[in-house]
């Protein structure tokens, strides 16, 4: 294997920075991300006292690769000391926010009339405001947690991005909800009053309360994603041309977003041995090459560079990862 | 008052050139001109050009290059190609609000400059007769519309002078074109602009019968 000549080959430096409170990985689907987060999960717990390892994607691997179940609650992955894990949806739903949870949150809805119904619109006109509800109650559960490393394993590329923008839209659109609030707020109390109050005896200050508490929990988290000592990003790849292509764009919006990523990882490489009578395996080697060549090229420079190879068995369950893990670290000596 | 007279007369006549010129006309020609000078504008309608050919040549470089074969290259060159875009969206951006104000100073200048100058006219010299008609010429009612609004009676306004300078300049513009028209055979303005004149058994210069 050709080492870079300025990065080092693996994720070691991303053990060693202590600082790193968010460590995101992503990348297309199929490519091997849950195996890698999990992976950097179980080394980062051996570095960190305590590391929490969440599932944004709404296929939930996490359950798959360690082989036990996880919810929606952090639980502790058993027989990697320090390290817990969780799965979230993402597709959660404003109405639980302003309900609390309660079942009635469409009653609430339909109880504040035409208002509740020009609130709801409004909260949904906002695109990705959904999710980034959920999202925000998850971030504020996990600050709450007291985690020394919170890692995600982000939905497909996609996905992932509209994930890391929406600190910046849950603001937007909080802010735009505050102001209304301010303006109207009265109005909206009078009618709530005149209709008998919210269900579950809430107060409609209690839900703007709310929604500004998670604004600042927003605000906060917006700032740490930004900073390249607090977040990192780690994209997971194939040396295939759609997963270098999407690779590419997502650094490129990473920038955009001022999230900082300086390591990759290029998955499932194949070292046929030489005297490999696969006709298949060694052509699909060469075609590795070719792209590890270009990634070698265009990221070299700026990016520590892991290469994963690909294994016969399927990597699951705690021992597989372990061992898996251990490359993540040791750059994989390739049997010539 | 002849020289108020004159001064009317050739204020409708420059009014009416701009209007047959038109408004869009005018602000591009200044635009041009401005731009000619040497203005922060003219620098940066000139950067602008650089910036937008680069962006061109990016593209088709990025397109001459086989992202399957040569994905560093390309990449790097996409780089390029989306700061450079991004640049040129932006100062065009800048570019097209700077232009809009010019065009609404244009506007405002010329309006002032036409209708605004009229306005005044008409108010300075609302009292004063431009010139006096013969007493008995008209009939009463005639000359009180003729005196519209503050002229004394029996003379002619500055509104009436202003009014009857722009109908002369139109008709006379239009008569002319219309012998220019019959000259040349060829229509002159109007959607059939360019088109050659149809008239039955008017055998003008150019005019050809076609059956």
């Amino acid at each position: 294997m050709a080492d870079d000549s300025e990065m080092e080959a693996s994720l070691k430096p991303i053990l060693d920075q202590t600082s790193l409170k968010w460590v995101f990985v992503g990348g297309k689907g199929g490519v091997g991300k849950t195996t890698t987060s999990c992976s950097l999960a179980v080394q980062m717990a051996k570095v960190r006292k305590s590391v929490l390892l969440i599932s944004t994607d709404p296929a939930h691997n996490l359950s798959d690769a360690f082989g036990m179940k996880f919810g929606k609650d952090a639980r502790p992955v058993e027989g990697v000391p320090g390290l817990a894990a969780m799965e979230i949806d993402p597709n959660g739903s404003i109405n639980d926010l302003i309900a609390a949870g309660g079942d009635d949150a469409q009653d609430a809805m339909q109880g504040l009339g035409g208002v509740g119904n020009m609130f709801q619109d409004m909260a949904f006109s906002i695109p990705g405001v959904d999710e980034a509800m959920s999202f925000a109650e998850v971030l504020k559960q996990v600050k709450g947690m007291e985690y020394e490393l919170i890692i995600f394993d982000t939905a497909p590329t996609g996905h992932t991005l509209r994930f890391l923008q929406f600190p910046t839209v849950m603001e937007k659109a909080l802010e735009k909800l505050s102001a209304l609030s301010q303006q109207f707020g009265g109005m909206i109390n009078n009618l709530v009053n005149a209709r008998g109050g919210l269900p579950n005896g809430q107060s409609f200050e209690d839900v703007l309360a709310r929604m500004e508490d998670l604004r600042n929990t927003i605000g906060d988290v917006n700032k740490q994603f930004k900073n390249p000592d607090l977040t990192t990003f780690v994209p997971v790849l194939i040396p295939e041309f759609l997963s270098l292509y999407e690779t590419e764009r997502m650094i490129q919006e990473l920038g955009g977003y001022e999230i900082d990523t300086h390591a990759m990882v290029v998955n499932q490489l194949l070292f046929p041995k030489k005297d490999n009578p696969c006709e298949q395996c060694n052509s699909r080697r060469k075609m590795q090459k070719k792209y590890l060549e270009q990634i070698d090229d265009l990221y070299g420079e700026d990016f520590h560079v892991v290469k994963m190879p690909l294994l016969v068995e399927e990597v699951r369950g705690v021992p597989a990862i372990t061992s898996f893990s251990e490359m993540l670290v040791k750059p994989f000596d390739a049997p010539e | 008052m002849p020289s108020v007279l004159l001064f009317v007369f050739l204020l409708q006549l420059f009014i009416h050139l701009l209007n047959t010129v038109g408004k869009q006309s005018v602000n591009d020609l200044l635009w041009l001109l401005f731009t000619k000078l040497p203005t922060p504008q003219s620098k940066a309608a000139a950067d602008l050009s650089t910036l937008r050919n680069e962006v061109v040549r990016l593209n088709r470089e990025m397109k001459a290059t086989s992202a399957q074969d040569d994905f560093a290259k390309w990449a790097r060159l996409r780089r390029q190609h989306d700061k450079a875009k991004d640049k040129y969206d932006n100062e065009a951006r800048n570019h097209q609000s700077f232009r809009t104000n010019f065009d609404r100073a244009i506007t405002a200048a010329r309006w002032l400059g036409t209708q605004g100058l009229q306005f005044g006219a008409n108010a300075w010299y609302s009292k004063q007769p431009m010139f006096w008609i013969p007493q008995g010429w008209v009939p009463y009612h005639i000359e009180w519309v003729l005196s519209f609004p503050r002229a004394p009676l029996g003379s002619i306004s500055i509104n009436v002078w202003a009014i009857a300078c722009a109908s002369v300049i139109k008709m006379i513009v239009e008569g002319v074109m219309a012998l220019w028209t019959l000259r040349t055979g060829v229509v002159k303005e109007g959607p059939r602009r360019g088109e050659r004149v149809q008239m039955e058994g008017m055998g003008g210069v150019g005019v050809k019968k076609e059956l």
